[in-house]
């Protein structure tokens, strides 16, 4: 009962892994989330502003439903989930067993800085002497070797630099809670052997090794090594490969023979570095290079002591494997560096820019050089840089490059009060999802972004003023130089490092360019069963793709825990009941921990006992052992059970790291634990205010206040039991396409029946007529399997030619009606809803479409090469045209699948026949991601590119005789002048337009938004749910999509809807509004302002009810009612007074100049 | 143009052909009941009366200078749900717009409500009316009347008007279903009665009245009035704001404030059932009262007072219609219109926003617009 039975490990806690985590942990699941850099958020910890609002959302990932597991706080900041186990600086070491039931070893880098211990208080800082470049600011600012990895995380625990760090001890000496241990002591301990025949070779190595504090002895030969070897235990051995007698590989061999525990580095000139690779395979550690670079080398040795200090690996027994690794980016240094990157500080990388952006970067946000603080007038941004690029064996886009550099074009045009010239270098500008289009048309006509279309030659420096010059040439071949203060390259992706060693690891095979693949019609599904790889890991996405991904993900994972006999978590157990304190007096315990006596100096005990019991309901002020020790925390406890208060106060630090303690202490105390509160009483201690001209209240005034704040907000705490409702955990589907089945089976595979419902008299939806995918993957199969599955399954009940009549009720708990062809009606109860009514190819009405035989929609065409109805030896000339009326009002948007639908056309027409004349006449080519490949192949393949602007779009003649010839004239930019196709075959790429009727959206509370997709609650953190809970949408009723990403957002929608059905009862937060009847004047402000729709006017009794499952404690009705009928629990007036009050307590005592008590 | 009638004032006198008109209008099968001010039968102070029957029509007093109460509050207990009849409700416009913002609060209902306005010959404070008209309204009323269309100064032994009425920039309502015009006409032979809307008209098609030209004279007069009223205003403001411009100056404004809350009860916009300050939340611990005490030595009974008051002032005063209920209900004299003006001059702005202006915007409050003080909230 409430046991969680299933585990999972997601790897990387970018927004991908955080994502994946949160679905797992709302759905039951323990989940370990591990991350190998000492902080959490990947690339997003950087991004300060995100499309389409230019602002932050991350928060709106937070959970909805049981929300009260998960801390609601800025998820920029930090995590805090019931069911979720963060470990930083940790990586994947070892991996075995099988789906439903792995074996995995992590291992947590050793950090110098005890994260527990560490208060933040920036002492260790001050005296470091050390300066490193900062890699958060991209190397744009610098930071001491003791820092913090993002300035916004909490808790927020100094690390160290293990490389830069020079060991001087200064930040040891002066940290207050003796949190950092250098450790330069124990390194004495460390033996090092140095086995080299070359005399300054041995010195050398010694005396480096020895200024790092180690334990160095040499040997000359090899049998010297074994020697000194036997006398004394060594725990590393750096040995020469070419030594006379017994060279490296055979001292290898011997020493690990009876010492299996050595290290060994092996030391190789680079004639025999493959010796040293094959010495790797018997057992040595790495090999270092000669000439040694010493930096290096001393951080290899470093490195291996660490790992040798660091403390057991743990292993863990999880269902399932989420990877979310993040990606890497392209250094434009390497290669020929033809931008001249680094050598020129005025050329840097899209990275940097959001950086130079933020308020935390260089320039605080300033928006000047960073290196002469010469404010930016012109800039310019280059596409492609590391992408679309065989030179740089990048023949992949990275995909979100475009529309990064158009925000960062419109952050800058709003950052600056004066004109700045923006310009985008680009080859072609993919606008590909949602309103990206829309952005980018109002980038140019409304905020002036120019947008010019060239071939970057190179980047030149002009020596007096260090501007970059851009040397390009246009479209139509002219040769220009221009003069930028700063040029911003857009840098693709790159697989993330060590990404080949967890391939290898894992057993999971890389792509081409050494992204983890995944299977075919399977976004996230790698060959390995039961792991599964999500975000950019797979190669890179913009966030919602990402967001869509990693529940995809999730939910492929959870199938495979819930196959394994793991199950979600039953809520069957009921709720603890407390005791009820309602009605009697509040008695505070207030618990202050002293942290071994650190605050005595400040603190005052007597004084601040005797004021705080001044309040009648405090009980007693109690001083504590550190808290967070184990002793510490019993004694507390006890205090607790002996003076039985109906309040706890407890004055610590990192009030957010007792969330799970509290939890349990409630349990154990028999007192709910929204009667329990921590408040931070370090930080006043440790921070003082800053010097101002006002004076600020001393540390112990404001730990007063901070403490007599708590006070007020326990005393007045109503503790109310958690509101549930009961959940009909039942799905229904409407829509029996791809998404529609996926969604079905995924949601049907966890125990949880479906109804889904299609309006036609077959399932299959749009794969019924495709005949293969881009990959010449067959979709037939593929079809038949799922249909299969989903007719065979138990758990779906499919209607078909059927349709939605009505609909009404709320998450949880909706009743629809359908009807089917023949006018039967029936009511299905169900908990959730998801909305795959799919899409369709636009209507074609241009080009003489429907007059002439000739002219074929890449529909029509797919079927005709299908059923073999097209005989190609009479073609000799096709014309393919894209864009019909797509992307331009009133169909201003791109439908994705069309650039890579006639590429695989093509280059299955020019396989059959290899002579045939192939134009595409394109606008831009939307072939994103690994579809880049076809691209290059259908060049290759001999099919010409001619591209087009709507200013002069394409003309196509067809003859009076409609079997004769087409014409197609369009303009070719490089030779400025029109030319004619006599063409056999036109077809056109009209696009995708959605399904989605109106009445039968707004049945289920769902909107449309203006070309008639479903609208989602927000485009990048909640990029499949209605804002209305518990209705979901997938497959192309989003967006236009292909198969695979139908897949993966149907994948989502089933997750996002699995985390309600998971639970018998929804139940709410604790932090719930809710109505005061007597005095509620029923003037509906409050139904008016509620963004969830979670209050209505019940018009039977004439009284505002409140949904507290769909109710998520904004608190916006409490402020829009004038009298406070409207109440948010945990924020009642009462509550905020007092807290107010003691708030100004403290200013009170530091500026005493109001006039006396006037209120 | 819509069609505008007039009555036809005899010898009589304004009251006599007013009270025809609503006669008439009574008479109407679909109006069941007329909300007037009428006179009380001891003739010393003229209240909101609702009536049925024709003989009590004969009490109808618009004219008085009296202004126990706003009636917006009536009609909104009137329309709050349906009361099976169709009601004509005459108002002064500062009623009206009172009303509307009640509507817009969902406390009352116009579909079975006919607004009925009348140009605004502006009123005394209650006492002063009734130290003023003695103890015979009709003939005071009338004598008021004349006097305030002539354009003489009005009042006998230095009586004025409120300060309300003086500042009171909307003396004419635009906002009713038929208003009934004053100023402008010769009221010793007419008096306009003009449709505003088409209810308004559909009404009064079916009385048989006269048809009328609107004077030219009307809109001069109408003009001079209120550009008297906005220089008042304006000097009120100029005055009050200064008055207020600091914690400690507010705090002396308000000093005698005993949190009677008789100011909230004669507001008409103040809608709460019942007001947050005499519920639980400002019902504090006695030792929270120490602990005041103690932090500054001292602290003033009762608490709570200025707090009052800008809590007031924050979720009314894009509401305020500036009728002057609030001052005139003060036992101790406390501005408190001026003061609400005053700071609702500038909220309303902030919205742009007219408390009362009509009924399709939105209370300021009761919607989000994400463009709205960006300087404020932060938003780019």
């Amino acid at each position: 009962m409430g046991k969680k039975l299933g585990k999972a490990l997601v790897v990387g806690a970018g927004i991908s892994g955080i994502r994946s985590a949160l679905d797992l942990a709302e759905i039951g699941y323990g989940v370990t989330l591990i991350d190998r850099e000492p902080h959490m958020g990947g690339i997003l910890s950087q991004l300060d502003h995100q499309f389409p609002s230019n602002h932050c959302g991350m928060c709106k990932m937070l959970p909805l439903v049981k929300r009260d597991q998960s801390a609601q706080f800025c998820l920029r900041k930090g995590l805090f989930h019931e069911n979720i186990d963060i470990l930083l600086n940790t990586e994947v070491l070892d991996l075995s067993g099988e789906p439903g039931s792995f074996s995995v070893t992590l291992r947590e880098k050793p950090t110098w800085v005890d994260p527990d211990r560490c208060v933040g208080c920036g002492a260790c800082e001050a005296v470091c002497p050390v300066e490193v470049a900062d890699m958060f600011n991209q190397g744009l600012s610098s930071h001491k070797a003791i820092y913090l990895p993002i300035p916004h995380t909490i808790p927020n625990p100094y690390v160290i630099d293990l490389a830069a760090c020079n060991h001087c001890g200064a930040c040891e000496e002066v940290c207050p809670t003796q949190a950092i241990q250098l450790s330069l002591e124990k390194r004495k301990a460390f033996r090092i052997l140095v086995v080299d025949d070359e005399l300054i070779v041995r010195d050398s190595l010694k005396e480096w090794l020895q200024d790092e504090n180690f334990d160095v002895e040499t040997a000359e030969s090899g049998s010297m090594a074994m020697e000194k070897l036997s006398q004394h235990p060594f725990d590393l051995m750096l040995t020469d490969i070419k030594m006379p007698g017994m060279d490296g590989v055979e001292l290898l061999q011997k020493a690990k023979e009876i010492f299996p525990a050595l290290d060994v580095l092996m030391m190789t000139a680079f004639a025999t570095v493959e010796t040293a690779v094959d010495a790797m395979k018997i057992g040595a550690k790495d090999y270092l290079m000669k000439p040694f670079d010493p930096e290096k080398m001393i951080a290899d040795v470093v490195q291996i002591y660490e790992d040798s200090q660091a403390g057991a690996p743990r292993t863990l027994e999880v269902g399932a494997v989420v990877l979310s690794g993040g990606t890497a980016y392209f250094d434009p240094a390497e290669n020929k560096n033809i931008y001249d990157y680094q050598s020129n500080p005025n050329v840097i990388t899209t990275l940097e820019m959001e950086r130079l952006l933020s308020g935390t970067g260089p320039t605080h946000g300033q928006l000047i050089r960073p290196h002469d603080g010469k404010p930016i007038t012109k800039i310019a941004w280059i596409q492609c840089v590391g992408s679309r690029d065989i030179q740089c064996d990048a023949d992949f886009c990275s995909t979100v490059c475009c529309m990064i550099a158009i925000k960062e074009a419109l952050l800058v045009k709003a950052k600056r009060e004066q004109p700045v010239e923006t310009a985008l270098f680009y080859m072609d500008m993919r606008m590909f999802a949602k309103s990206f289009q829309r952005y980018r048309d109002d980038a140019e006509m409304a905020q002036g972004v120019r947008f010019q279309r060239a071939r970057v030659h190179s980047i030149m420096t002009e020596a007096h003023s260090a501007n970059p010059v851009i040397r390009y040439v246009t479209t139509d071949g002219t040769v220009e130089n221009e003069t930028f203060d700063l040029v911003v390259l857009a840098v693709g992706q790159r697989p993330a490092a060590g990404t080949p060693d967890l391939s290898q690891l894992l057993e999971i095979p890389m792509n081409p360019w050494g992204f983890m693949d995944t299977i075919p019609f399977s976004p996230v599904a790698t060959e390995r069963t039961g792991i599964v790889a999500a975000g950019s890991y797979t190669g890179l996405k913009d966030i919602s793709e990402s967001v869509m991904y990693a529940s995809a993900a999730s939910l492929e994972a959870s199938r495979v825990i819930h196959a394994g006999g793991g199950g979600l978590a039953d809520e069957t157990g009921s709720e603890t009941a407390f005791p009820d304190v309602s009605r009697a007096d509040p008695r505070v315990l207030v618990g202050i921990c002293t942290c071994t006596d650190r605050y005595d100096p400040h603190l005052d005990a007597d004084a601040l006992r005797q004021i705080l019991k001044r309040d009648p309901s405090v009980k007693d002020v109690i001083f504590l052992q550190p808290v967070c020790t184990a002793s510490g925390w019993e004694e507390f406890t006890e205090a607790i059970a002996s003076s039985q208060p109906n309040r706890i106060l407890l004055g610590a630090c990192h009030p957010y790291l007792f969330i799970h303690k509290l939890r349990e202490l409630s349990r154990r105390v028999q007192l709910p634990a929204e009667l329990m509160h921590v408040v931070d009483i370090m930080t006043p201690f440790f921070n003082p205010a800053a010097e101002s001209a006002q004076p600020a209240p001393s540390a112990m005034d404001s730990v007063l206040s901070n403490l007599q704040m708590g006070i007020s907000r326990l005393k007045h705490m109503d503790p109310l039991p958690l509101a549930r409702s009961a959940v009909v955990r039942k799905a229904l589907i409407v829509g029996g396409g791809i998404a529609g089945m996926h969604a079905a089976l995924s949601i049907a595979d966890h125990g949880y029946p479906v109804d889904l419902v299609e309006q036609t008299d077959q399932l299959g939806g749009n794969l019924r007529w495709l005949d293969q995918t881009i990959e010449a993957f067959p979709v037939g199969p593929f079809l038949d399997e799922v249909l299969q599955k989903v007719e065979n399954h138990r758990l779906i009940d499919c209607h078909l030619q059927s349709r939605i009549t009505t609909s009404f009720g709320e998450v949880g708990d909706f009743y629809t009606t359908l009807e089917n062809t023949q006018g039967d009606a029936q009511t299905i109860q169900h908990g959730v809803t998801i909305l795959a009514t799919g899409g369709e190819e636009a209507p074609a009405d241009d080009f003489g479409h429907g007059d002439h035989s000739a002219v074929l929609t890449q529909k029509e065409l797919e079927i005709r090469l299908e059923q073999e109805d097209l005989d190609v030896g009479d073609i000799d000339t096709v014309v393919m045209i894209q864009c019909v009326g797509s992307r331009q009002e009133p169909r201003n948007y791109c439908s994705r699948v069309c650039c890579p639908t006639s590429l695989k056309q093509a280059l299955r027409l020019k396989k059959d026949k290899p002579d045939m004349a192939i134009y595409i006449l394109y606008r831009d080519m939307m072939t994103i991601g690994f579809a880049e490949q076809y691209f290059t192949a259908a060049r290759k393949a001999g099919v010409i590119f001619i591209q087009y602007d709507l200013d002069n779009p394409p003309r196509v003649g067809t003859g009076s005789n409609s079997h004769a010839g087409l014409s197609v004239t369009t303009r070719d930019s490089i030779l400025s002048r029109p030319i004619e196709i006599e063409a056999d075959l036109l077809v056109l790429a009209t696009g995708i337009v959605p399904q989605l009727p109106k009445p039968l959206a707004q049945a289920f509370g769902a909107t449309i938004d203006v070309d008639g997709f479903f609208q989602e609650a927000e485009s990048k953190w909640r990029p499949v749910d209605a804002l209305k809970e518990g209705v979901f949408g997938c497959g192309i009723v989003l967006s236009p999509r292909s198969i695979q990403d139908s897949i993966a957002s149907a994948g989502a929608a089933a997750q996002r809807a699995l985390r309600i059905l998971a639970h018998d009862k929804l139940a709410a937060g604790k932090i719930v509004s809710s109505v005061r009847h007597s005095l509620c004047s029923l003037c509906e402000r409050c139904v008016d302002s509620c963004p969830y729709d979670a209050r209505t006017l019940d018009s039977n009794t004439q009284k505002i009810v409140v949904n507290a499952a769909m109710c998520q404690g904004c608190g916006d009705c409490a402020t829009a009612c004038p009298n406070s009928a409207a109440v948010l629990h945990g924020f009642t007036d009462s509550q905020m007074f007092g807290m107010i009050d003691s708030a100004m307590d403290a200013a009170w005592s530091s500026a005493p100049t109001a006039a006396a008590g006037d209120n | 143009m819509t069609k505008t009638f007039k009555i036809e004032v005899s010898e009589k006198g304004l009251l006599k052909a007013l009270r025809g008109f609503f006669n008439a209008l009574l008479e109407q099968e679909d109006i069941h009941a007329l909300l007037a001010p009428c006179q009380l039968p001891s003739q010393t102070m003229v209240m909101p009366t609702l009536i049925t029957a024709g003989e009590r029509v004969n009490q109808i007093d618009p004219l008085a200078p009296a202004f126990p109460m706003n009636s917006a509050k009536i009609a909104s207990r009137l329309t709050r749900k349906s009361s099976g009849g169709k009601i004509a409700a005459l108002m002064r416009p500062c009623e009206i717009r009172a009303f509307i913002e009640l509507v817009k609060l969902k406390q009352g209902n116009t579909e079975d409500l006919l607004l009925i306005g009348i140009d605004c010959l502006g009123a005394f404070g209650n006492r002063d009316y009734q130290l003023w008209a003695g103890d015979n309204g009709d003939d005071a009323s009338r004598q008021y009347a004349q006097e305030v269309l002539s354009g003489k100064k009005t009042g006998r032994d230095n009586t004025k008007l409120t300060q309300a009425c003086q500042a009171c920039e909307f003396p004419v309502s635009e906002t009713a279903d038929i208003n009934i015009g004053l100023f402008g006409m010769d009221t010793d032979r007419e008096i306009l009665i003009q449709p505003l809307n088409d209810k308004g008209a559909h009404h009064l098609n079916a009385i048989d009245l006269p048809a009328t030209e609107i004077p030219a004279t009307r809109a001069k007069d109408i003009e001079r009035r209120i550009s008297e009223k906005i220089s008042f205003r304006d000097q009120m403001f100029a005055q009050v704001g200064e008055q207020i411009n600091s914690q400690k100056k507010l705090g002396a404004f308000l000093s005698s404030c005993v949190n009677c809350y008789n100011c909230r009860v004669a507001c008409p916009v103040c809608y709460c059932r019942e007001c947050v300050f005499v519920t639980d939340v400002f019902d504090h611990d006695p030792s929270q009262y120490l602990s005041w005490a103690q932090r500054g030595g001292a602290v003033k009974m009762p608490t709570d007072t200025m707090l009052y008051h800008i809590t007031r002032l924050a979720h009314m005063s894009t509401a305020c219609v500036g009728c002057g209920q609030c001052t005139n209900a003060c036992p101790n004299d406390i501005p408190v219109m001026a003061l609400f003006r005053t700071v609702a001059q500038r909220t309303q702005a902030a919205f742009d926003y007219q408390a009362g202006r009509n009924l399709t915007e939105n209370p300021p409050l009761s919607e989000f617009k994400e463009e709205e003080f960006e300087e404020v909230v932060g938003i780019n």
